[in-house]
C-alpha cells in the first residue's frame, strides 16, 4: 500500500519512511501538494516546533491538500507534532492557528497537568487504551511501552482520546476521530510496538 | 511515567568507533552501523553518537555514518560533534537524527540553543555539559583546550542552556570517563535538584552495581560508553539486572 509522508520542511522523514517500509508499505515523501491528491494513505510526521511547522504547511499549500484530502475520507495519520497540528490552536513560541479538524489546543505538558514530571517528557512510558484504539494499538506488553518525546500535550474533547499517558497527570498519547489516527509518542522510533501501530493504521477501514 | 533509559554513547573518529579514557587515549571500537544494528537488537532505549574530531578540526560532522546508523536503528538517536549552525543541524536531522546535541559550540555560541529550539522544538535539544571533578563544586570543561570553560560555573551554564532553550542535558563526568570507578552521583544530585528537564548522566560506570547504585541514588537515564564495548556485559543483561532490582525498565 501507498503511504504518503508530507514533507514540510522540518522533521525526521527518513526514519518515518524507513519505518513504514518495515512494516510493510511503500512509503513516498511528498513535498508537493499535488502529490497528496491520489493518495491512499497519509501520514503527517512531526518533530519541529509548533510556529515553522505550520507556516510551512500553509505556505506550500499543503494545508489546503490536506484539507480537500480529509474531506475526501483519506485515512490521515499524525505523529507528534503532526497530532498537535490537527487541533485548533498550538502555544509553542507564540499562539498559532491549527488545522482545526479536532477540538482543543495543543500547550505546555507544565500548564496542564498537576504533579512535578520532568519536561520535556522524554523517553518510554505505558500508555493505557480506549476502546477507540483497538485494532490501531496492539495489546502486548512491549505494544505499550513507547517512545515519547515532547514539551507540549494536546487538550482536547474525552470523546476522541484513544489513548493516554502517566506524565504528572493523564495526558492524551494518541487520537481517533472520523478518518483521523493520530499519536504523540514516535512510532517510527518505537521498534516492534510502533511497528504494530503502523500496520495497525495500514490495515484501518475507518 | 518514562521508565528509566540505558543509552548506549558512541564515539566517531575517521569512520569508526573509538573509546578513550578521560577524552583521551583513544582505541578502536568497531563499526558504527553493525554496532548500532547490535545496540538496537538488545534493547537500548536510545542512541548518543559524537564526532568527536568534528569540532577540533573545525569540520561539519560525518552525515554518511549517522545516515547509516539511523537505517539500522528504530530507536531515537541523538547525534552531536561541530554543529555550530541551524543548517548543520538541519542536515544532521535529514540524515536521520531525532536530537542534536551541543557542547562547545553552544559555548562559543549560547544563541545556537535557541535558533535550534525555534526550529526544531527544546525536545530536540540536548545540551552537553562536561564537568571536571578535579575539586568537590567541579568545573565545566572545555575539551579542545583541555582547561576550565569560562568561569567553570557548570551549574549556572546548565540553568542557562534550559533558559535559552535546551530540553535535555548530557551531564558528563570528565575524570570518570572510561575510569570504570563509579558514576558521579553527587554531580547528578546537584544537577537534578537544579533544573527540570531529563539528565542523562555519562562516565565512570564500569559494573552493574554502579548501574544500579546511580539509579538507587535517582539517576534514572545513564549513557554508557566503555562498559559497554569492552567487556562481556551486554544491553539485555544489563537491563534484565536493573529490572530484577526493582527498577523501572521497559519490557
Amino acid at each position: 500500500m501507498n503511504v504518503t509522508i508530507v514533507d514540510y520542511g522540518a522533521g525526521n522523514l527518513r526514519s518515518v519512511a524507513n519505518a513504514f517500509y518495515l512494516a510493510g508499505a511503500d512509503p513516498v515523501l511528498a513535498s508537493n501538494p499535488d502529490e497528496v491528491a491520489g493518495s491512499e494513505r497519509i501520514v503527517l510526521p512531526g518533530v519541529g516546533a509548533a510556529g515553522p511547522a505550520m507556516l510551512a504547511l500553509r505556505q506550500s499549500g499543503m494545508a489546503e491538500a490536506l484539507n480537500i484530502a480529509r474531506m475526501r475520507g483519506t485515512p490521515i495519520m499524525g505523529i507528534c507534532l503532526g497530532m498537535q497540528m490537527m487541533a485548533e490552536r498550538l502555544e509553542e513560541y507564540g499562539s498559532h492557528t491549527g488545522l482545526g479538524w479536532i477540538p482543543g489546543h495543543a500547550g505546555p505538558i507544565e500548564d496542564n497537568t498537576n504533579l512535578p514530571c520532568r519536561v520535556p517528557h522524554t523517553g518510554w512510558s505505558e500508555i493505557s487504551t480506549t476502546p477507540a484504539a483497538d485494532g490501531l494499538i496492539g495489546r502486548g506488553a512491549r505494544d505499550r511501552f513507547v517512545y515519547f518525546c515532547h514539551s507540549n500535550c494536546l487538550i482536547t474533547d474525552e470523546e476522541v482520546v484513544a489513548a493516554t499517558v502517566e506524565c504528572g497527570g493523564p495526558i492524551v498519547a494518541a487520537i481517533c476521530h472520523e478518518t483521523l489516527f493520530a499519536v504523540q509518542f514516535h512510532p517510527e522510533k518505537s521498534q516492534l510496538g510502533g511497528e504494530r501501530v503502523l500496520q495497525g493504521f495500514l490495515d484501518w477501514k475507518p | 511515567m518514562p521508565q528509566n533509559r540505558i543509552i548506549p554513547s558512541l564515539l566517531l573518529r575517521g569512520g569508526r568507533l573509538v573509546k578513550g579514557e578521560g577524552f583521551r587515549d583513544h582505541r578502536d571500537a568497531g563499526a558504527p552501523p553493525s554496532t548500532a544494528r547490535a545496540h538496537n537488537a538488545q534493547g537500548a532505549d536510545e542512541l548518543v553518537v559524537l564526532d568527536i574530531d568534528a569540532n577540533r578540526e573545525a569540520r561539519a560532522p560525518d552525515l554518511e555514518i549517522f545516515r547509516a546508523i539511523a537505517s539500522e536503528i528504530q530507536i531515537p538517536l541523538t547525534v552531536g560533534g561541530g554543529v555550530r549552525d541551524v543548517a548543520t543541524a538541519r542536515q544532521a536531522m535529514d540524515a536521520g537524527a531525532d536530537k542534536i546535541m551541543v557542547t562547545t559550540t553552544a559555548l562559543d555560541r549560547p544563541e545556537l540553543i535557541t535558533e535550534l529550539a525555534e526550529l526544531f522544538g527544546r525536545q530536540a535539544v540536548v545540551l552537553g555539559v562536561d564537568v571536571l571533578l578535579n575539586d568537590d563544586a567541579g568545573t565545566l570543561f572545555d575539551h579542545r583546550t583541555g582547561k576550565t570553560a569560562g568561569t567553570g560555573d557548570w551549574l549556572g551554564w546548565m540553568r542557562d542552556g534550559i533558559r535559552r532553550g535546551a530540553g535535555e542535558i548530557r551531564l558528563m563526568a570528565v575524570d570518570r570517563e572510561g575510569a570504570r570507578s563509579g558514576l558521579a552521583l553527587d554531580l547528578h544530585a546537584r544537577a537534578r535538584t537544579s533544573v527540570n528537564v531529563p539528565i542523562i548522566l555519562e562516565g565512570g560506570a564500569g559494573t552493574l552495581d554502579h548501574l544500579t547504585q546511580a539509579m538507587a541514588a535517582g539517576a534514572d537515564s545513564l549513557a554508557l560508553g566503555t562498559m559497554l564495548v569492552f567487556s562481556d556485559n551486554n544491553l539485555v543483561k544489563l537491563k534484565r539486572v536493573l529490572a530484577q532490582a526493582g527498577h523501572p525498565m521497559r519490557p
